[in-house]
């Protein structure tokens, strides 16, 4: 299926362009272990092709160009010829080869149809992780100004611009908004809730992807539910609101400077944790790259949502009903919380006890497949057709598979893209959910939270 | 002919056998030296080490792949089991190394031999057979691996034919000697080519995933090297 994955970028200055990718690369290489992943993966690689039966953009496309190893060898016949006394000696004695525009042309492209799933990984003999070929392929790019657009400005935003996160969403939009999920959680579902804001001492500071106060208000209030029910000691810090970190997808520069941001925000509440809502990146940024870049001691400890509604679910501090939902309902693994099997079965004990028809996709868990959309890739809309034609063909048929009218994806980035797959391979039976939005309707509310209990507060005694 | 066999199993062995231990082992040091930098730089040090093991272990054995490739799965487990079985356990190398190896060094009977012989000859026919007639799989090669397989499967078939006189069509010392001279070539582009994952093999999964593991001021560094600290995103 030979569907382009072209995007825009912000205007870039392309004089000596390959001079100065080399230069980045050489720095890149200087001050970080990637000189390592390479050289061996120089050595090692055996060409075996195992990674074809495993990559979903390839399965779909059938395209050589869409093999891991293929894709990881654009990097390592730069690095080979540039990097290694032998490269150098070849281009002198044998056919000489320089690396030009038209081939960083050709990165640009491949390094954005990898999904950077990592899937390749778990079939490749010798371990070799494409997916960190991709990070690495990617943040050199980025160094000359080849990055999508979608992913430069909302980082510009979360870093230097006025609101400090990726939506662009003000401080006082967050406000409202807060007000407005309390005020329709009481009128909805007859339910009081709190989002805390700036609460200093807190246990948890929480990090959503801050696109969720715009688009997933269900997700937001089962949260809310959670710590309500639980009694949780959590708060939103206005200062850094947003656990979105493109960084993850285009610049270990970036990736620092963010989560530097949230522990920066964890300290200024003197809070301990931080507790990260329904983002598979965002968990992973935060939970292995706060203690990479800001201390393995110092760094808070991250707390995956969902990690905390089960723990709360099995002490007995959260009741939940029984079969409480009635649709067949599915499971899709994140890759960023389940590759390394941090979250897999956490959420499904959860499903398999609120819903009477849970049935689970194969394969899944830390051998899932992703929606398609992963690496960031869902943010840059001009290649939605490739997005969802040929990285979520795949789990479009997996869903389909299931039967299944409700789709749990607790990741922000998942639903838009698992959305947009369904709409696009006609599964238009299938919503798609955070599990805190089925969460929410199974819970069985401790008397404090019911609206209209004698421990309201009258927010109007003067009209009596 | 026998001069020429006693050259190839003599001087030109010992060259290609210490070409090999010196390559091999310094592609085993320079690994290991970088991995230990690595964790050294680290931000995190902390790694999945019983994932990290699972994972080299489930290769050596690889029963899960049988489910997504068979014929490929055991066809490469069966051509690695004669690859390395035969020739180090096989009497003729056995002897070839006397004073090296310990004395209680085990060896293969001659049939248990051969019969891993055949099977990582057939193997080796069907890896090579994959290699060529696949599309993804021309695409994937480069020369080495399809010459490799050439090489291997020489080496091996002339072996075989060398030690059964009665079977090889060609007078057996020829079979002999080319074996050999085959057999002293993969030894001398053992450190230089893939075959180094028989050393390297035990540390892959590890490097990978430390490869994961970034020093902590890497970006920082970077920004000062490329004098981007104050360019804006």
């Amino acid at each position: 299926m030979a569907i382009e994955c072209s995007y825009y970028l912000e205007p870039i200055d392309t004089t000596d362009l390959a001079q100065r990718f080399l230069k980045a690369f050489a720095a890149i290489l200087s001050h970080s272990n990637y000189a390592m992943v390479l050289d061996a993966a120089c050595t090692v690689t055996s060409r075996c092709g195992r990674c074809t039966s495993t990559c979903p953009v390839y399965q779909a496309s059938n395209d050589p160009r869409d093999i891991p190893c293929m894709r990881s060898e654009l990097l390592l016949k730069i690095y080979r010829r540039y990097f290694t006394p032998g490269g150098a000696l070849r281009s002198r004695f044998g056919i000489p080869w320089e690396l030009d525009e038209s081939y960083l042309n050709t990165m640009a492209e491949e390094y954005y149809r990898c999904t950077a799933c990592r899937r390749c990984k778990l079939e490749c003999p010798m371990g070799i992780d494409h997916g960190l070929m991709t990070h690495l392929g990617r943040w050199a790019l980025a160094e000359v100004g080849i990055v999508p657009k979608a992913l430069v400005v909302a980082t510009r935003e979360q870093l230097e611009g006025a609101t400090r996160n990726t939506s662009a969403i003000p401080k006082a939009a967050l406000v409202d908004t807060c007000e407005f999920l309390e005020e329709d959680c009481v009128d909805e579902h007859g339910l009081k809730i709190e989002f805390p804001l700036d609460k200093e001492g807190a246990e948890y500071v929480f990090f959503p992807a801050v696109s969720d106060y715009l688009l997933e208000p269900d997700t937001l209030t089962g949260n809310a539910a959670v710590m309500s029910a639980t009694g949780g000691s959590w708060t939103i810090g206005t200062g850094a609101y947003d656990g979105i970190n493109y960084g993850l997808f285009y610049s270990d520069r970036m990736l620092d400077r963010i989560v530097s941001m949230e522990a920066d925000e964890v300290r200024r509440l003197s809070a301990q944790k931080i507790l990260i809502g329904e983002c598979g990146h965002a968990s992973r940024s935060a939970k292995y790259f706060l203690r990479t870049f800001c201390g393995a001691d110092e760094a808070p400890e991250v707390v995956n949502f969902m990690e905390y509604t089960l723990e709360a679910w099995k002490g007995g501090r959260l009741s939940l009903r029984k079969g409480a939902i009635t649709e067949r309902t599915t499971y899709h693994d994140p890759c960023n919380i389940a590759r390394s099997g941090w979250i897999v079965e956490q959420p499904r004990e959860i499903l398999r006890h609120i819903c009477a028809d849970f049935v689970d996709m194969t394969p899944n868990g830390r051998e899932n497949y992703c929606c398609g959309g992963g690496g960031g890739t869902v943010s840059i809309d001009e290649i939605r057709e490739f997005r969802t034609k040929v990285g979520g063909a795949v789990k479009a048929e997996q869903i389909r598979r299931t039967g299944a009218e409700l789709v749990v994806a607790p990741c922000a980035n998942c639903k838009k893209q698992l959305r947009e797959v369904c709409e696009d391979h006609g599964l238009d039976q299938v919503r798609v959910v955070g599990l805190h939005d089925l969460v929410l309707l199974a819970m069985d509310p401790p008397e404090h939270m019911l609206a209209g209990k004698d421990n309201d507060v009258d927010e109007n005694p003067a009209e009596e | 002919m026998d001069a020429w066999i006693e050259l190839a199993r003599g001087p030109f062995f010992r060259i290609a056998l210490s070409l090999m231990v010196l390559g091999l082992g310094y592609r085993l040091a320079v690994t290991i030296s970088h991995i230990a930098t690595a964790w050294y730089r680290a931000g995190d040090r902390r790694l999945p080490l019983s994932d990290i093991t699972e994972a080299t272990m489930r290769w050596i054995f690889p029963v899960r792949l049988l489910r997504t490739r068979p014929a490929y799965s055991a066809a490469s487990f069966l051509f690695h089991l004669g690859v390395v079985l035969v020739p180090l356990f096989l009497i003729g190398h056995v002897s070839l190394l006397q004073g090296l190896l310990p004395a209680a060094w085990p060896v293969l009977p001659p049939l248990v031999a051969d019969v891993f012989t055949v099977v990582a000859l057939s193997a080796l026919l069907v890896l090579l057979v994959g290699r060529v007639s696949s599309r993804t799989a021309r695409v994937l090669s480069r020369t080495q691996d399809v010459v490799l397989l050439l090489v291997l499967f020489a080496t091996l078939f002339f072996g075989f034919l060398g030690s059964h006189p009665t079977v090889s069509p060609v007078a057996s010392r020829t079979m002999l000697l080319l074996h050999i001279l085959l057999g002293d070539l993969v030894l001398v582009l053992a450190p230089t080519t893939k075959i180094a994952h028989c050393v390297l093999y035990p540390l892959t999964q590890l490097l990978f995933q430390l490869g994961w593991h970034f020093p902590a001021a890497s970006g920082r560094h970077v920004a000062q090297a490329l004098a981007k600290e104050d360019e804006p995103v």
